[in-house]
């Protein structure tokens, strides 16, 4: 397993997206596949940022984690921001996404892109840090 | 690569030309970029999108942002949207709000 630490900052976002493609470049993911990696990554590390840190007032690192198996790709984030499961969060509804734009609530969509973009999510919370697991499966 | 996002007024129109990778990180200079189209009053808002190459739901917020900002008669037409990015607009159902086009005009 391959590990980074960077500063939970949105200047970051990009660096975390590139370590990521370069993961799924390495374990052969197609491009569709890389992409929807690398935006659920991206939602839940602003997540992470926005709501875990900065409203909160605190200053962290976001560890990414890469590990590649022969079945999957797996990346891990762990973060020491407040506790966030997104999966407790109210996602839109196929009504939600029907509305016109005019009439859309301003929310919730990140979290929905990021469960729905990849073949597994797991959230878990241990001794204040926050664990959010991605996994892709490989052809 | 950097994102950009360029508007230039033609007529009524307003046209914003996004480029590079659209996260939370830059939305609000896209964000600031619709004001400024905003106080224009342009009666349509054309986004070309063909050169974007990511865009996460921060993004969508602005184009959320842009069509409460402008106004029910103000329609937005997105040119060139292709792969993920479409597919993005797609699985949020922002296709069915707005105008996709391949081209324009």
């Amino acid at each position: 397993m391959i590990q980074h630490s960077l500063p939970a900052s949105l200047a970051a976002l990009s660096d975390i997206r590139r370590l990521v493609t370069q993961a799924c470049q390495t374990a052969g993911l197609s491009e569709d596949a890389t992409y929807r990696l690398a935006l659920a990554v991206d939602e839940i590390a602003t997540n992470i940022i926005t709501h875990g840190y900065e409203e909160q007032g605190m200053t962290g690192d976001i560890v990414v984690s890469l590990d590649q198996t022969d079945k999957d790709l797996t990346v891990i984030l762990e973060d020491t921001g407040v506790a966030f499961d997104p999966r407790a969060q109210s996602l839109p509804t196929a009504e939600d996404l029907d509305k016109p734009l005019d009439d859309r609530e301003i929310g919730g969509l990140g979290i929905f892109l990021a469960l729905a973009g990849v073949d597994r999510f797991d959230y878990q919370r241990s001794d204040n840090v926050n664990r959010n697991l991605f996994v892709m499966n490989l052809a | 690569m950097a994102f950009s996002a360029n508007l230039e007024m033609t007529g009524s129109e307003a046209r914003i030309t996004l480029e590079g990778e659209l996260d939370a990180a830059v939305a609000d200079q896209f964000r600031q970029t619709v004001e400024r189209a905003a106080q224009e009053k342009p009666q349509k808002l054309v986004l070309f999108m063909d050169k974007l190459q990511f865009m996460a739901s921060a993004g969508l917020r602005v184009l959320v942002f842009a069509k409460q900002r402008m106004g029910r008669d103000v329609a937005i037409y997105v040119i060139g949207a292709t792969g993920p990015v479409l597919n993005t607009m797609q699985m949020s159902g922002f296709h069915q709000a707005v105008y996709l086009q391949e081209s324009y005009p």
